[in-house]
């Protein structure tokens, strides 16, 4: 950590900024456990049964999205994968349903990631309307061809909660890092 | 922490089309076998190994509620169930009187016609509610006992009511039950008036049981007890399960269906009864038999929410 901030601070340098193409921005003031513990967190949340609410936001998939757009390098599809399938396996519903919405909307935040850092939270979360909605649209509209039934409108409530959230839930979760002014300064 | 500048010109990695192809497709791969067959029930029972220790440590915090909640009106709990309990006692004396006269008629018309008696009485095992999925369409239930304490699919789950609903998949830790509202799990019933075999299944209307197959003309009213009929094996006979609220006759496809309110309360109490009936004899026996197509693992997962 503290060769990282010395790294930081000759960043201005400019030698040690040098990278490949096609590489990610390099990132050295967040921490892996802010990442992984707050996935954590709302994996855990997520066992608890407020989902049986019918307009349920699921926050695990906005908490997954959130660093997918904002540590692209850390929490990707393959992990987005493996948490829905984690919570198929506890909703015992059909295997992959979630591993599928979260692998959509994960790959929508690392297509837009270099794009939604130069905006704020409340300009991503707008950005991420159509991605979180879509990639729920799709396992909603594959489940109700394969089981008959339309299962109503209640789930768009719960994405548009996600997105409402997008902005408290991104702050807190920068708050650690103190990644936020960097972030007012890039939008000003 | 190591440092993740890196000098390198060109970067190799997967590109995300690539991996969310790949990924997509291994989810849409799992979506149909799981569907279609029970390759994956291995999967899903490692995984859920892995879940359970979240998954109790998750609901400590609801434990200790409900400890304390228990612990801070025991006097009141207490006072109350024993007012139920003495209640019982005196109706269920009379009850018993009338059993026990029952039976040594019963025995002894049984001795005078030759017929064997055979009603094994089953053990049981004592589960609770770990906890609800959240599905759109399906009713089901999650215990805390798995396969380790001897459960397997197929096994019906009661309450003081009745019948509860069936279990249909278990791991070494947990066991998952289809509610008798599930619109998945049929039940071989009997109409405790005039003796007529039905079956019972999930309705879409929440929370009723459904009775269908049958001509307009059969004599079923409202007020009808359902019990097991215990045709197919899975569920042992003469168990409460419902009472029948409505009837509707459709002159126009001869064939009538029938609402009824289950006996059983899944919704108020977080213990239950899961009975040990063979299941293995009982699935071979049901197998031709179109009344039981849920018995044990021929069940096929219907894609929900």
């Amino acid at each position: 950590m503290r060769q990282s901030r010395r790294i930081e601070s000759l960043g201005s340098a400019g030698l040690v900024r040098t990278q490949g193409m096609g590489a990610d921005e390099i990132d050295l003031r967040s921490d892996g456990w802010v990442v992984w513990g707050s996935i954590t967190v709302f994996f855990l949340l997520s066992l608890l049964p407020w989902r049986l609410m019918p307009m349920a936001p699921d926050l695990l998939m906005l908490v997954v999205v959130f660093w997918a757009v904002h540590e692209p390098r850390r929490v990707g599809m393959f992990t987005a994968f493996i948490l829905g399938l984690l919570i198929d396996v506890h909703d015992a519903g059909p295997l992959g349903q979630y591993a599928l919405t979260y692998v959509l909307a994960c790959y929508g935040a690392v297509v837009l990631h270099r794009r939604l850092s130069r905006f704020n939270l409340r300009r991503q979360a707008l950005h991420m309307v159509p991605v979180i909605v879509m990639s729920r649209v799709v396992t909603v509209v594959l489940s109700a061809l394969v089981s008959g039934t339309w299962p109503g409108w209640s789930w768009l409530i719960g994405m548009a909660l996600v997105c409402a959230l997008w902005v408290p839930i991104g702050w807190l979760l920068l708050l650690p890092g103190n990644r936020l002014a960097s972030m007012s300064a890039s939008t000003e | 922490m190591a440092t993740k500048v890196d000098l390198e010109l060109f970067r190799r990695r997967v590109p995300a089309q690539v991996k969310l192809v790949l990924l997509a497709l291994l989810a849409c791969l799992l979506l149909v076998v799981d569907a279609q067959t029970r390759f994956l029930e291995p999967l899903r029972q490692g995984l859920s190994v892995v879940l359970y220790p979240f998954q109790r440590v998750v609901m400590l915090p609801r434990d200790a509620v409900v400890v304390v909640q228990d612990y801070s009106n025991a006097a009141q709990l207490l006072k109350e169930e024993s007012e139920a309990l003495q209640q019982q006692r005196i109706e269920l004396s009379q009850v018993i009187g009338n059993a026990a006269q029952l039976v040594t008629e019963n025995r002894q018309l049984r001795r005078l016609l030759g017929v064997i008696e055979d009603k094994p009485i089953h053990p049981a095992v004592v589960v609770e509610v770990l906890y609800e999925p959240a599905t759109d369409y399906r009713r089901r239930l999650v215990f805390n006992k798995g396969s380790r304490q001897g459960i397997e699919p197929g096994m019906p789950v009661i309450d003081e009511g009745g019948i509860v609903g069936q279990v249909i998949r278990v791991t070494p830790f947990s066991a998952e039950a289809a509610m008798l509202t599930d619109e998945q799990l049929a039940v071989p019933v009997q109409l405790l008036r005039n003796g007529l075999r039905l079956i019972a299944f999930g309705s879409s209307i929440p929370g009723k049981v459904e009775v269908r197959y049958f001509s307009s003309d059969t004599d079923i009213q409202e007020g009808d007890v359902l019990v097991t009929s215990g045709v197919g094996g899975g569920f042992p006979a003469g168990i409460s399960v419902g009472t029948v609220e409505s009837v509707e006759r459709d002159a126009a496809s001869g064939f009538a269906r029938a609402l009824a309110q289950p006996t059983s309360h899944p919704e108020r109490y977080r213990h239950f009864l899961i009975l040990k009936v063979p299941v293995a004899a009982s699935r071979t026996n049901a197998a031709p038999d179109p009344s039981n197509p849920i018995a044990g693992e021929t069940l096929a997962p219907v894609t929900t929410n």
